[in-house]
């Protein structure tokens, strides 16, 4: 099928003699007036000018013409100006191209007028080649499912639900756990504004569940997914926690009170044994208790008092619509290797996430400092451990790679606890093993002033040549550490600590079936990787998909939030629109060439934009982002990117080269 | 061997594109650098959509050289930047097949604001292009002795 | 121009310029106030970008652009806020904007005024390492793309009023006005400063020609640099001994600034490693208290600029003098195995400046600000941008140090605020 070409109208701009000094226009005007196509040619002094503007809509207007070229300035500069032309000449927007002859003719051959004013021939020749094969195109129009998709609820997906429904917005939101509030509810206290974690979990928590606008689903399983921009669905799988009435903690302890309390208790990192039916903390929402239906027992159900328990792991499928999604599904603390600082073999070294857990008044020692049944009077903290590696000292995590990044937030979190127990203990030694101290935050630097006023002691290790933590058999201290400090001549110190503390980096959670569902891009850091870190910082390259939080990368709380709240206002772009609008400049398959060769499919793997339905290759019109991968690959030249055609660039590169005698 | 610079004035296609060289391009235009003139931009989105043959095409219409004016490592488009060079290393080697000379072809990256850059490659590559024979008669188009 | 707007961005910089494009993508009306001639703030200065080494000016124009190009967005620049008052649940606001004495629309953007004007000015665009005329372009990737005049300079001879090619388009009559507008949510996004280089009086880096700031250093090595490459203020040498010295004007409680800059190691390193590709043969050092590389990809941008041979030295700089030739000699304490005071030459030297409040004093706002001088967050953990006045809210640097990419996530973030208040805002009209 032969498409009818366009009839072309061609203007070209003097611009105020920017042009029409260096390019002779009337000698443009009169040799592409006899093109082939074109219908009209004419001039102006100003084609921007409401004057020259006028000419072109008059003449579509006249049908004297279809398509348009403006020969002028760069696009960029007045692209919607004549864009503006057309469309109030009842014309497809489309239907313009436009031929830089100032920016690229006369201010870059300034002193050869004849071969600039043949260079402008040719260049609007091509225009008005490529203007006859254009063709009209209308914008992707999706129709927005009004509801944002938030998963994990933790402080980031907590702000992200937040953001929405209190602009208006309908908001899921699921998370794994029986619980709200993520890691944030296992801290203290936060750096710098020394606000208790609670406090500010349970504010947004409060506004979140008291806001009809939230669905919440918690013990919930992300299980399938799919969709795209502007109507996403997510299948989820929630487990039955177990407990259907609520309890008051006295009620819930009678009730429970024969069941064995041997389950290492997550929520303060294996420090203290919790039962199979549990809460993680007083106050903590919902406040009612979940079965832990991985280590809940048969017989444990015989040892339960009281009605409202359920013990059967019942599953519900749940499906759900959103026109975006957030991913808000956190960290982990590293977790180091058995034998790493003496971890796993010394009870004594512990990581700063289980001080913290000890030190806080809930605490498995109900906020005092003991270790292994005894006092402590010296600690030592050792920055960086399972971040800042580096390849050949560090052991590799399972998948070969060191954690080479720096984890951000625990230097200020390192010397908050270092601070804190000096302040509670006056009496106390306390040594910080660091490399650099990176206290950047509004108002972290602090904590490093006030540490050495308090005293702490800093040695500053080489990371090739890390400290050897071991047990000090016989001797006063439970532990000793060899290392070499580069602050003095860089002899080796010898120090003696009743408690090693090990400043553990962030590691992202083990979202895996996510990824897999929605094919998420992850940096060489396992962290989900942003499109760009400047041009979109929060959105996957999924297009609708959003992040917020630690799952990006290290961050502290100021961080999360601020990127939750960013996320929320990309999905609010998407979901306050009735549809959303996408760029038609994407791939078109012609059926009757296609033979389903499959190979454009082959290199669209990063994007994943094209399926092979009934023998043809099918485009995903909101995922494809115009690239052309897969138009360089289709050997049947059944392909092409709307507005960028191969056809078209060969009709202009075809009409380039005039012959001299031509152009003369 | 000696290459001799021949008086013809070769014809250099610049395949730019729209988020960096384009721009780039313009940029030259602004600050006023005169360069050679036989040089023609095509505005694209990403070079990766032309297929091996469009470049043949291009060299057929009578386009002595083309040089790809990419975005290199700012490239929008999640691995098209690897994959065009991938399709350049191809192309040279079916260029040699044909009896091409590879310096008709280049790959290059070029910023919204290296003007300089940009003229430095156009220049080079008019420079070189004049070492060798026009592309009609490299690709036998022209039997010797005529014109 | 209208009256009514639903926001106003005031600053736009990267920041700004996000903010502005995400309201506006929600269908709210903006206005952007802008005190320069053009949209771009600091970013638009810069030669690349850590950690990714992208050119700033490529991810900044497609920013400006679409501030540019939304139909919901409306652009004043050369303009500053007057006065701010809340009147019910607006704000009344009166914007001063200054004469550009170019028609701003009509204004094609050729040049033609700027090659013909007889009047040399330094130019603050290259951090006056270079001139322009008293008309000109803000610079070439300007938004508008319009000229201005400097009436400081200007002689009124004419000569650009006889080769534009625009009729009436300069204009040596124009005149300041003041504009009244109403807006519903305003958004500070108004920058920093950097420390002055005179902070440091031991420092004596306004006698030193060879001591630049690090936005000078931007300007030389950006690909439009006003001299086309790395060269010494003093005499046009190539330089190939390069010292860069970090916390010069943060962390130091003697100049009232004992906050961290959180950028000054980062853009050091990256300028080392630019420096060591234009100039393979030089010596680049960069003397440091702590490297602070925590972003995302930071720290592996560090370990590439040691492999790459950059010195990294923990030291004190404790005095800058002059040496011979216009080279400069560093007093310096280093910390370590060869610790101890000595004396270090080096023939171009950094201060690594830290960030500063921008116009302190000058608050029409009336927000709160911190101990440390910046726009006061009053729920810093979990709602960054909400400030001491309900309906105002602030993103970027005005609220203190931030790297590109934080100050683009808090644009977004305070965007979200905004939309989420002017929501409410409607319901509770609705209700009145």
């Amino acid at each position: 099928m032969t498409k009818e070409k366009k009839r072309v109208g061609v203007y070209i701009c003097h611009c105020g003699g920017n042009i029409s000094d260096v390019v002779d226009v009337e000698a443009v005007r009169a040799y592409i007036e006899k093109l082939d196509g074109v219908a009209v040619a004419r001039k102006n002094m100003f084609m921007c000018s409401s004057d020259g503007q006028k000419m072109i809509e008059q003449d579509l207007k006249d049908g004297l013409i279809d398509s348009v070229v403006v020969a002028s300035c760069t696009p960029k500069l007045h692209q919607g100006t004549f864009r503006g032309a057309l469309s109030r000449a009842g014309q497809n927007i489309y239907l313009l191209e436009q031929s830089n002859i100032r920016e690229q003719v006369s201010w870059t051959h300034t002193h050869d007028h004849a071969a600039a004013t043949n260079k402008a021939k040719q260049l609007v020749a091509a225009a008005a080649a490529k203007a006859e094969m254009l063709e009209p195109l209308e914008p992707i129009k999706v129709k927005t499912v009004p509801c944002g998709i938030v998963i994990g609820g933790g402080i980031a997906g907590l702000r992200a639900v937040r953001d929405l429904s209190k602009w208006g917005m309908n908001v899921v939101l699921v998370e794994k756990s029986p619980f709200l509030g993520g890691r944030t509810a296992q801290l203290d206290h936060v750096f710098p504004t020394k606000e208790k974690a609670r406090d500010l979990l349970d504010k947004l928590i409060k506004e979140v569940i008291a806001d009809p606008k939230v669905t919440i689903y918690l013990n919930s399983q992300v299980i399938d997914g799919g969709g795209s921009l502007g109507d996403f669905f997510v299948k989820i799988e929630q487990t039955f926690r177990g407990c259907t009435e609520k309890y008051d903690l006295k009620e819930l302890e009678d009730a429970i009170k024969d069941l064995p309390k041997d389950i290492k208790n997550e929520f303060d990192y294996g420090l203290s044994y919790r039962k199979s039916i549990w809460m993680p903390y007083e106050g903590c929402w919902p406040s009612i208790p979940a079965v832990d239906w991985e280590n809940f027992q048969p017989e444990d159900a015989d040892k339960v008092n009281g009605s409202g328990f359920e013990f059967q792991p019942n599953k519900e499928i749940i499906e759900v619509r959103g026109g975006s999604i957030i991913l808000a599904t956190g960290f982990d603390p590293y977790q180091p290797a058995q034998g790493e600082y003496g971890y796993g073999t010394i009870p004594e070294v512990i990581t700063l996430p289980q001080l913290v857990r000890l030190m806080a008044d809930d605490g498995p020692s109900n906020g005092r400092l003991e270790i292994n049944e005894h006092p402590v009077r010296s600690v030592a903290f050792i920055h960086c451990v399972g971040s800042r590696q580096v390849e050949g000292i560090n052991n590799p995590q399972p998948d070969g790679k060191v954690n080479n990044y720096c984890s951000r937030a625990c230097c200020t979190a390192t010397l908050q606890a270092a601070n804190e127990l000096k302040e509670r203990y006056p009496d106390l030694h306390v040594f910080d093993l660091y490399q650099d101290i990176r206290t950047y935050g509004h108002g972290h630097e602090e904590y490093y002033q006030q540490a050495s006023k308090n005293q702490i002691l800093f040695l500053r290790y080489d990371p090739l040549n890390p400290a050897t933590v071991r047990p000090s058999n016989g001797r006063e201290t439970a532990v000793s550490i060899t290392v070499k400090d580069l602050l003095t001549q860089g002899e080796e110190m010898e120090l003696g600590v009743d408690l090693v503390v090990l400043s553990v980096g962030m590691m992202p959670r083990n979202i895996e079936q996510i990824i897999d569902i929605f094919k998420l891009p992850q940096g060489a850091d396992r962290f989900l990787q942003e499109v760009h870190p400047k041009l979109r910082p929060v959105e996957l390259a999924v297009e609708g998909i959003m992040l917020a939080g630690t799952c990006q990368g290290p961050m502290d709380i100021t961080e999360a939030t601020a990127a939750a709240s960013a996320a929320a206002a990309k999905s609010m772009n998407i979901l306050s629109q009735e549809y959303v609008y996408l760029n038609p400049y994407i791939a078109r398959v012609d059926e009757d060439l296609c033979t389903g060769t499959g190979l454009c499919i082959e290199e669209c793997s990063e994007v994943n934009a094209i399926r092979l339905e009934n023998g043809k290759a099918v485009i995903n019109k909101t995922i494809c982002n115009g690239c052309g991968m897969c138009v360089a690959v289709c050997p049947n030249d059944a392909i092409n990117i709307q507005g960028w055609t191969i056809p078209q660039y060969k009709n202009m590169v075809s009409k380039m080269l005039i012959p001299a005698q031509e152009l003369a | 061997m000696t290459k001799v610079e021949s008086s013809y004035t070769p014809n250099i296609l610049l395949l730019s594109t729209i988020d960096c060289a384009y721009p780039g391009a313009d940029w030259a235009g602004q600050m006023h650098m005169d360069h050679y003139v036989q040089a023609f931009n095509l505005r694209v989105p990403s070079p990766a959509m032309f297929p091996e043959e469009f470049y043949f095409y291009c060299f057929e219409q009578g386009f002595d050289g083309i040089l790809i004016m990419s975005c290199g490592a700012e490239c929008p488009y999640p691995g098209a930047y690897d994959r065009l060079a991938k399709r350049v290393d191809h192309l040279y080697k079916m260029m040699k097949e044909r009896n091409l000379e590879t310096d008709r072809l280049r790959l290059t990256a070029i910023c919204t604001v290296c003007a300089q850059a940009y003229v430095k490659e156009i220049e080079d590559m008019a420079g070189n292009l004049k070492t060798l024979p026009p592309i009609k008669k490299a690709l036998g188009d022209i039997p010797q002795g005529v014109n | 121009m209208e009256s009514n707007f639903d926001a106003l961005i005031i600053g736009a910089g990267i920041s700004g310029m996000q903010t502005a494009n995400d309201l506006a993508d929600q269908g709210l009306k903006v206005l952007v106030v802008e005190k320069e001639p053009s949209i771009g703030g600091a970013m638009i200065l810069l030669s690349k970008v850590f950690p990714t080494l992208d050119c700033a000016s490529c991810i900044t124009t497609p920013k400006m652009s679409a501030v540019k190009n939304h139909d919901n967005i409306t652009i004043m620049t050369l303009s500053h806020i007057k006065s701010f008052k809340r009147e019910g649940m607006l704000f009344k606001v009166v914007i001063h904007k200054e004469p550009r004495y170019v028609d701003e629309v009509a204004c094609t953007g050729c040049g033609k005024c700027e090659y013909a004007c007889p009047v040399l000015r330094s130019d603050p665009f290259d951090f006056n390492l270079g001139v322009t005329k008293a008309i000109h372009l803000p610079f070439k990737n300007a938004i508008p793309l319009a000229a201005v005049l400097d009436m400081d300079y200007c002689i009124q001879c004419g000569a650009c009023t006889r080769v534009c090619p625009v009729p009436d388009c300069i204009n040596y009559l124009d005149e300041p006005e003041d504009i009244q507008i109403t807006v519903r949510t305003a958004i500070q996004c108004t920058g920093f400063d950097l420390t002055p280089m005179n902070a440091k009086a031991e420092y004596h880096a306004e006698d030193l020609e060879n001591v630049i700031s690090p936005m000078q250093m931007e300007r030389l090595l950006a690909p439009h640099g006003p001299y086309g490459g790395i060269l010494r203020p003093s005499d046009g040498n190539l330089a190939d001994s390069i010292a860069f010295i970090q916390c010069a004007g943060s962390r130091d409680e003697t100049l009232g600034i004992p906050y961290c800059s959180r950028v000054c190691c980062m853009y050091a390193i990256k300028q080392a490693m630019l420096l060591s590709g234009i100039l393979p043969l030089a010596d680049i050092t960069i003397y440091y208290m702590d490297i602070r590389t925590f972003g995302k990809g930071h720290d592996q941008f560090y370990q590439n600029a040691k492999a790459m041979g950059i010195n990294f030295i923990k030291a004190k700089v404790a005095q800058i003098n002059a040496a011979e030739n216009g080279n400069i000699k560093l007093r310096i304490e280093e910390i370590g195995q060869n610790g101890g005071l000595r004396e270090v030459e080096h023939d171009l030297c950094v201060l690594s400046l830290g960030m500063v409040p921008k116009n302190t004093g000058n608050n029409p706002l009336h927000l709160a600000i911190g101990e440390d001088g910046f726009v006061a967050s009053i729920n810093p953990k979990t709602s960054p941008t909400l400030t001491s006045e309900s309906g105002v809210f602030v993103a970027g640097t005005a609220s203190g140090p931030k790297d590109i990419v934080d100050s683009i996530i808090e644009g977004s973030a305070a965007a979200m605020q905004a939309s989420a208040y002017l929501q409410n805002l409607n319901i509770s009209e609705v209700v009145q």
